[in-house]
This record gives C-alpha cells, sequence and structure tokens, in this order.
C-alpha cells in the first residue's frame, strides 16, 4: 500500500510511517485501519470463545470459575459486535463506496477519521476492565438489569465504552448518507446504484435510528446505579422488563445492521460469478427497505417469556414470521441469479455460496424462533445461540470474508493465493458447521444458555462442538498468513480483476490512485 | 446429507439414546406437547423449503458452470415471479400462524386451576411456597453436584448422579391436576424452566408471572433456570416429583406436621 | 460546502438527537400503551376516590400473597391468605410488616395481579403500597389495604391473586425525604 504514494503530485504532502495513519484523511486508508482494527479485535473475541468452548468441552470446572465465565461470554459479544462485525463492514463502505459512486472520497474526511481513532481508545478502556478486582461486565452484552445494576467498578467504564461505539458509528453513519446522497457521479441515480451501496445506505439510517436507543437506555442504568434515578427498579416505581423493550428496540434494528451490508456483498459477488446480472434488483431494493422497516415492530420475539399479553405475544409474532417474506424473496433472487448463469467457483463465490445455504438455515431456526409456543422450550436455551450463530458466521462473516478476498486484488493489485483460499473455505466452512450444528441439538434437548458447565447428557454435543471450534480458529490464521503472503507480492493485477464484474471501481487501476476519481465518471 | 441424519435421528427419539439426543421432548403436560407439534410442524416445512432452494443451487451449479461450456442466459428480471415467491410464503406463513395462535391461547390460559405453586428465584436456589396447603420451602442444588462441580475438584462428575440436575428438596404435585404456577424473584431476573413440563416465563422481582402445568404421568421432571442471573446462574436446577393425588397429599401432610414441629 | 450537503447533516444530526430523546420518551409511553390498550400488569398506581360500584350476584377467589424482595430483615406476611369477595363490595384487610432489624427502616411495596388482563379491575381504595413505610427497630406495623373488585372483570375469572413485593428502600429515603414514592 506504500506504492501508491509515489504516484502522487507534488502538492500532496502526505507523511509516511505512524503519523500518516494516525492523520489519514482518505478513505482508503482509514478502510484499511477499520479492516486490520476489526481482523485483530475479530482474534481476540475468537479468543474468548476459546475460553468458553476450552471450559465447555467436558463437563465438570477445569479452566474458570463461573464469574469469570460471564465475563468471557458478555466480552465476546460485545467485541464481536462492535469490535469486529461492525467496523468490518465500515471498513468495506470506506473503501468501497466512493469507489462504487465515483467519488474523491467521503463527505465529511476528517470525521472519518475521528470516527475510526474513536474505537481502538473504546476498546482498550473496556477490555482493561477485565484487569479491574472486581473483573470485567459479566451481566451479559444484553446488560439486563437488575443483574447489570449488581456491582463491579467496570459497569461506568463498559458503558461510556458503549457510547463511544455508537458515536463512532452514528458519526460513520452521517458521513456515509451524506456521501451516497450527495457525492454519486452524474447519470447515476439511485435505482442505478450499485447494490452494495443500497444496503450500506439503509444499513446507515438503521444505525442513526438505533443507536442512539442504545445509547438511552445505558445512560439510564447508569443513572440507576449512580445517581439515583428507577427507571428499571421497582421499589422505585420502575420496571426492569422496560429495559429489556427499550434495549431490544435498538437490538433487533442492530441485527439488521450486522446483516444488510452482507446482504449487499453477497448481490455483488454471486452476479460477477455467474456472468449474470443480479436478478431482480429493483426487487431486492425494495425487500432490503422493507425488511429494515419491519426491523422496527418485531422487537419483543426477544422477550417472548417476560410475561407479555397475549395480544402482545400474537403480535410480535406475526411481525416477526412476515419478515421471513422479503429475506426470503432475497434468497430466491439469489438462486434466480445464478440460474443459468455460467459459473466459476473462485473463494468469493465460495463464500457467497456457503453464505446463501447457511443464512438460510440461520433463517430456518429463526423461523422456528418466532412461534411462541415452540419459542417458550428455546428461549435462553443453545437453539437460540445456534440460530444467531449461523446467520452471524456463516452469515455476516462469511460476507466480509468473501467481500475481502473479492476487492482484495483491486485494492492492493496484488493476487491472493487461490488454492490457499480454497482451501482457508473448506476448512472454515467444514469447521463453522462442526461447531454450531451441534447447538441446535444440545438446545432442543434442554440445556440453557450462559452457564460454564453442564449436566452429563450434553457432553457429546458440546465435545464436538469445542472440536469444531478451536479448528474454526486455527483456520483463520490461515487467512491471516494468506492476508500477509498477499501484500507481499508483487503488483499484478487487471483493472478488471474479475471477468465477470461490473461496476465502476473496476474501471479503476488495482491499486487505485491516491484520491480516487479525481474527475466524476459519466454514468449512462 | 446434514438435513437427511437431522430427520432420521428427530423422527426416531426412542432410538436415540440420551447423550445423542437431538430433539426437544414431547413431555408429559398439554402445553409441553403443544409445543413440540408446533415446533415439529414448522421444522418439517423449513426442510420441504430448504430441499426445494438447496436443491435449486445445486442443480444449478452442478450444470450452469463455465467449465461444462454453460454459457449465460440474458435474463435479470420478471415481476411476476417476484409476486409468486412473495404470495406463496406468506400463504405458508398464515398456514402457520393459525395453527401457532391457537396453541398459545392455550398455553396462556390459566384459568380453573386447582392448585397454586408461587416460585421465587433466589441468587441462587428456588423458593416454593403451595398457597392453598401452606407449605413452603427452599430448594438448592444438591450437595454432590455442588462439591463435583467446584473448579478442579478433582471428582469425576461422571460417577454423580443426575449431576448439576439434582436438588435437595424436590417440588411435589399432583398428576392430572391443572396447576397454576405464580413466579417472582427476590433480587435478579431468573427464569423458571423444567422442558417436560413446557412453558417457561422470567421469574421477575416486583412483578408476578404465571404459566400452567397438568402433568399427566408421574415421573421425575429436570429443569434449570433460564435467564442469566449471576455467576451460579448454571447452578440453580428444578426437580418436580409428579404423584398420583393421594400420594400428594400425604406429602403435604408431612410437611405441614414438619412445619408445625418447627422444621421449616 | 454546498447547500445540499448542509441540508443533510443538519436533518441527519436532528433526527439522531431525536432517537436518542426517543428512548427517554419510551419509558412514560410505556405506561400510556399499556393503559390505552389496555394491556396491563398493573393496578392503579394512586388512590381509587368516587366508588360508583354496586354489590353484585358474583363471587370471585382473592389469594393474597408476600415475598421480601433482597434477603431485607423483614417478615412480611398477609393476614388473610385467601378471601372469598363479592363483586362490587368493599373489603378490608391487612398485611404484617416486621422489622427484624436493629435499626429503624424504611419499606416500599410494589404490587401485582395476576391474571395481568384482570388487574386493572382490582382497584385499591386504600393501599400501603401507595406510599414508603416507616418502621422502627423490631417493630410490627399492621398494614391496611381497602379495595373492590370491579364488575368489568372478565366472565372467566374465577381468582385472582395479589402479590407484594416488600422493598427495603432505607437507602433512597436518605436520598429523597418525601414519603410517597407515587403521586
Amino acid at each position: 500500500m506504500s506504492t501508491d504514494i509515489e504516484k502522487l503530485d507534488d502538492h500532496h504532502h502526505i507523511p509516511s510511517g505512524i503519523m500518516r495513519w494516525i492523520t489519514t484523511t482518505n478513505h482508503k486508508d482509514i478502510g484499511t485501519l477499520y479492516l486490520w482494527f476489526s481482523l485483530i479485535m475479530f482474534f481476540i473475541g475468537g479468543a474468548m470463545a476459546l475460553v468458553i468452548r476450552a471450559e465447555l468441552f467436558q463437563p465438570g470446572l477445569q479452566l474458570v470459575v463461573p464469574g469469570f465465565f460471564n465475563q468471557m461470554t458478555t466480552l465476546h459479544a460485545l467485541v464481536m459486535i462492535f469490535g469486529a462485525i461492525m467496523p468490518a463492514f465500515v471498513g468495506l463502505a470506506n473503501w468501497q463506496l466512493p469507489l462504487m459512486i465515483g467519488a474523491p472520497d467521503m463527505a465529511l474526511p476528517r470525521l472519518n477519521n475521528w470516527s475510526f481513532w474513536i474505537l481502538p481508545f473504546a476498546f482498550t478502556m473496556m477490555l482493561s476492565t477485565l484487569f479491574f478486582e472486581s473483573g470485567g461486565p459479566a451481566a451479559g452484552w444484553t446488560l439486563y438489569p437488575p443483574l447489570s445494576l449488581q456491582g463491579g467498578d467496570s459497569m461506568p467504564f463498559v458503558i461510556l465504552s458503549i457510547h463511544l461505539f455508537g458515536l463512532s458509528s452514528i458519526l460513520g453513519a452521517i458521513n456515509i448518507i451524506a456521501t451516497i446522497l450527495n457525492m454519486r457521479a452524474p447519470g447515476m441515480n439511485l435505482m442505478k446504484m450499485p447494490i452494495f451501496v443500497w444496503t450500506w445506505l439503509i444499513t446507515a439510517f438503521l444505525l442513526l435510528a438505533a443507536m442512539p436507543v442504545l445509547a438511552g437506555a445505558v445512560t439510564m442504568l447508569l443513572t440507576d446505579r449512580f445517581f439515583g434515578t428507577s427507571f428499571f427498579t421497582a421499589s422505585g416505581g420502575g420496571d426492569p422488563v422496560m429495559f429489556q423493550h427499550i434495549f431490544w428496540f435498538f437490538g433487533h434494528p442492530e441485527v439488521y445492521i450486522l446483516i444488510l451490508p452482507a446482504f449487499g456483498i453477497v448481490s455483488t459477488i454471486i452476479p460477477t460469478f455467474s456472468r449474470k446480472k443480479l436478478f431482480g434488483y429493483d426487487s431486492m431494493v425494495y425487500a432490503t427497505v422493507s425488511i429494515a422497516l419491519l426491523s422496527f415492530i418485531v422487537w419483543a420475539h426477544h422477550m417472548f417469556t417476560v410475561g407479555m399479553p397475549l395480544a402482545g405475544e400474537i403480535f410480535f409474532m406475526f411481525t416477526t414470521m412476515l419478515i421471513a417474506v422479503p429475506t426470503g424473496v432475497k434468497v430466491f433472487n439469489w438462486v434466480a441469479t445464478m440460474w443459468k448463469g455460467s459459473m466459476t467457483f473462485e473463494t468469493p463465490m465460495l463464500f457467497a455460496i456457503a453464505f446463501i445455504v447457511l443464512f438460510t438455515i440461520g433463517g430456518f431456526s429463526g423461523l422456528m424462533l418466532a412461534m411462541v409456543p415452540a419459542d417458550f422450550q428455546y428461549h435462553d436455551t443453545y437453539f437460540v445461540v445456534a440460530h444467531f450463530h449461523y446467520v452471524l458466521v456463516p452469515g455476516s462473516l462469511f460476507g466480509i470474508i468473501a467481500a475481502v478476498y473479492y476487492w482484495l486484488p483491486k485494492w492492493t493489485g496484488k493476487m491472493y493465493d487461490e488454492t490457499l483460499g480454497k482451501i482457508h473455505f473448506w476448512l472454515t466452512t467444514i469447521f463453522v458447521n462442526l461447531t454450531f450444528f451441534p447447538m441446535h441439538f444440545v438446545g432442543l434437548a434442554g440445556m440453557p444458555r450462559r452457564i460454564p458447565d453442564y449436566a452429563i447428557q450434553f457432553a457429546d454435543f458440546n465435545a464436538i462442538a469445542s472440536i469444531g471450534a478451536f479448528g474454526f480458529g486455527l483456520s483463520q490464521l490461515l487467512f491471516l498468513y494468506i492476508l500477509l503472503k498477499t501484500l507481499k507480492k508483487d503488483v499484478t493485477a487487471k483493472d478488471k480483476v474479475w471477468e465477470g464484474a461490473e461496476g465502476l471501481e473496476w474501471t479503476l487501476p488495482s491499486p487505485p490512485p491516491y484520491h480516487s476519481f479525481e474527475k466524476p465518471p459519466r454514468v449512462e | 446429507m446434514k438435513v437427511f441424519t437431522i430427520i432420521a435421528a428427530t423422527l426416531t427419539p426412542s432410538l436415540a439414546s440420551a447423550d445423542w439426543e437431538t430433539n426437544m421432548p414431547i413431555g408429559v403436560t398439554p402445553t409441553s406437547e403443544i409445543a413440540y407439534d408446533i415446533h415439529m410442524l414448522i421444522f418439517y416445512i423449513t426442510v420441504v423449503i430448504g430441499i426445494l432452494v438447496f436443491g435449486a443451487m445445486l442443480y444449478s451449479i452442478i450444470y450452469h458452470r463455465k467449465s461444462i461450456g454453460a454459457k449465460p442466459a440474458q435474463f435479470y428480471e420478471s415481476t411476476k415471479v417476484e409476486i409468486i415467491w412473495t404470495v406463496i410464503p406468506f400463504i405458508i406463513l398464515v398456514g402457520m400462524a393459525i395453527p401457532a395462535t391457537k396453541a398459545l391461547i392455550l398455553m396462556e390460559d390459566t384459568r380453573d386451576a386447582e392448585i397454586t405453586l408461587k416460585v421465587t428465584g433466589y441468587q441462587w436456589m428456588w423458593q416454593y411456597e403451595y398457597l392453598e396447603d401452606d407449605v413452603s420451602f427452599f430448594s438448592k442444588i444438591d450437595d454432590e453436584s455442588n462439591k463435583a462441580r467446584q473448579l478442579n475438584s478433582g471428582i469425576d462428575v461422571y460417577q454423580v448422579k443426575n449431576y448439576l440436575r439434582n436438588v435437595d428438596n424436590f417440588v411435589v404435585l399432583p398428576t392430572n391436576t391443572k396447576i397454576r404456577v405464580l413466579l417472582t424473584a427476590n433480587d435478579v431476573i431468573h427464569a423458571w424452566w423444567v422442558p417436560e413440563l413446557g412453558g417457561k416465563k422470567d421469574a421477575i422481582p416486583g412483578y408476578v408471572n404465571e404459566l400452567w402445568v397438568d402433568i399427566k404421568k408421574p415421573g421425575i421432571y429436570r429443569g434449570q433456570c433460564a435467564e442469566l442471573c449471576g455467576k451460579d446462574h448454571g447452578f440453580m436446577p428444578i426437580v418436580v416429583k409428579a404423584v398420583p393425588k393421594t400420594e400428594y397429599h400425604k406429602w403435604v401432610s408431612i410437611q405441614q406436621n414438619n412445619k408445625v414441629a418447627g422444621n421449616k | 460546502m454546498n447547500k445540499n450537503m448542509k441540508k443533510t447533516y443538519y436533518l441527519l444530526t436532528i433526527f439522531t438527537v431525536f432517537m436518542f430523546s426517543f428512548s427517554y420518551m419510551l419509558v412514560p409511553l410505556y405506561d400510556i400503551f399499556c393503559e390505552v390498550t389496555g394491556l396491563n400488569g398493573k393496578t392503579n398506581q394512586t388512590k381509587v376516590s368516587v366508588i360508583n360500584e354496586q354489590p353484585t350476584e358474583r363471587f370471585v377467589k382473592i389469594k393474597f400473597t408476600s415475598t421480601v424482595a433482597n434477603s431485607a430483615p423483614f417478615i412480611f406476611e398477609p393476614v388473610n391468605k385467601e378471601m372469598n369477595v363479592q363483586v362490587g363490595k368493599i373489603y378490608t384487610t391487612f398485611y404484617t410488616l416486621t422489622n427484624n432489624s436493629n435499626k429503624i427502616k424504611y419499606a416500599t411495596a410494589s404490587p401485582s395481579v395476576v391474571p395481568s388482563q384482570d388487574a386493572e379491575f382490582f382497584k385499591k381504595i386504600e393501599c400501603f403500597c401507595f406510599s414508603q413505610q416507616e418502621i422502627n427497630a423490631f417493630e410490627t406495623k399492621e398494614l391496611p389495604l381497602q379495595f373492590i373488585i370491579n364488575n368489568e372483570l372478565r366472565n372467566e375469572t374465577k381468582t385472582l391473586v395479589l402479590s407484594y413485593t416488600m422493598f427495603n428502600t432505607t437507602e433512597q429515603a436518605g436520598l429523597n425525604s418525601e414519603n410517597k414514592i407515587y403521586e
């Protein structure tokens, strides 16, 4: 990535070394920062997952005390959601959005820099709570009171960290919306935008609607704990269940924030490697908008056992089931894109196809969870853990990995090793299923969530899941190796790296010049 | 392949040993049975949809590949098709919603219960109060499990009977009686769950929730706390012993006598 | 910066600030929504002052139960565990509260009625749950509850359970010297 500095005009004075990365306002540099940050956080969150799976490998407690185990489950989720998945998608947005719409950079380049640099600070603060005497947060990433109000010095630090993650996301979202709405190349009207741009536009609106609500909820926790309010304590006229409503009002749009960009990525990769236009572009846009809108009226499906009135349970059951319709439409459109295409199966395509299959399986368990009478048996069991890991790992994460393989040659001008990529794919896919599929079974058989130890009848599937988890984790070291190996290579990639690729980014050289499009291209 | 294995395992629950249990129990109450029925119905529907969608993908991957000379078609939209695959899933969902709603109404109908059991969740044990009979006691994880589960206890947990699912005082309940279970908590949110009895509700401090059970078969049914409640969330099990009515009334008398004698 | 950009930032910032305040608005909205739709587990939070009820032919069973929260040093029990009441008639019953510690304490009760759909028909005329109780070391108090069951109670309901949770609010009492928690 240092080679493109030499191509610059004299009036650019880009610092080199560390100062370049600290002061950069370039969307590509900032994208790179986000992506490396998210990879580091992914390994940290992954290490926590391996602590969890190592303890759960056998019944009995061998490694950690239950209080620390709860810290691991809490931080694993916070790190993966706010440190790995979301920053990775923002990194992809930073790299790709200006390139795809023919813009020179993001709308607010300096704000872009601040939005990134908030994150390492916030995560250092959050992770440092592990070293407090009272330990890190241990009430689950969902922070339900009264448990989350019960103690630990970590709480104000975690809340401040969450505010900072939120601020970073909100500033990033404003930047993204402003860029997409105002800086498109002439001729690119909204219904001509690449689908990835559409999914990020919608995601950005979801961020603006949801993150402030999370900020409000955790602020209420803070004032309940330290400033004498009683939002969530019955003795003061409050209600712990109200926290759950406010939290999940944020929480459900949040999970769509975690998946919509991946939908955009898959909608980009499948057409490229099928050599066929995306089937039903308009429909895909409308489906994405419907999903986003519906996501605001389903939140209580995370709370079916809380003691809601029957009418409430029925309402949320219906709206949750309804979300399956636009999601199904998207899956059908992807299959229709593949249908009668002329497919090749490079690594990005492999991850994209695996996404469709495995995310859909996650969707099926989601549909099962929507049915309240059955949900009474699934809620707070490993069946739920299986569901959300299927949509987040072979869902969101595979989308990110696919995007990296797909665009890395464009970003760097260097081709990754295709054989190693395929090995990475197969190892990852096999181990991801080995890890999470058995969780459906133990959940149905009665194993609750968030427990460090379990009854003997759950042992065999837990052992398999733990083996899968370690295999999965090690396979990602291969991914790191592939990335590093690629960066050492020579620049050999063409402008249009993939035969079937469409879009403005493929009209630029690989790697693109420092200022991407100095003059806006004309779009037909 | 995965799909077929699961179908085989779930359709033959009696053949699968407890260790490899892959499915929800049918249970021993009307509520557990209806939960199971809805679960299986939706599962079968998703299996069929999965076969269709993944089948189409598999076909496409085999026959629409460049390496065998396939040329890409030019079509990229069809309003008709979009309408079809929006409406048909919607109709399937309506078909699912009707039995599910009926099931839910049944599960939430706590009227005409004969006995009221009040359950209070504590960190980290349960308190049970039989409101009509004035019986009350605490129930916590049994000593053997509790010793074995300590970090590096050196005890082989495989030798502990009903490891982590045994308690000192069982909840004795009569069979064939509609029992209303009230749930509340002393400190944080817990949840009371016995899979074979169906239904699950949170136990929230300051509030009361309710569910009902009508246990059709005598036996011992084990469950666990189902809402993260602190460090020993995984160590506050529930054991219900269901016995015929006459035996239940005998047990109640014994509890009441013990209480009078000062052994609460 | 061009005009369109400025307008975009302005609108998006306003939207973000609105969503933050929306989360606080959810607090009263939560209660209002429950009242308007009747999807309420809550009984009346304030005294019912005007009673236009006439006793009816209908009887329902009321069970009374109690919980002490956070293992506070209280003994808190209903005097009557069960009453067979005539719908539309006023009744009085009591709970006893004992402070089992050697320090003065403040206690507040939180009520809950099940089934929750019938909670609104359990009308409290006098209730100790409306105010914080001051109780001396080792003192026992009898706390009165005067109530009436409204005849709009669902036809199929034969039993109601009224539960009180007694909280030790001694710490909070230090923060605000008012005795009343609710209006």
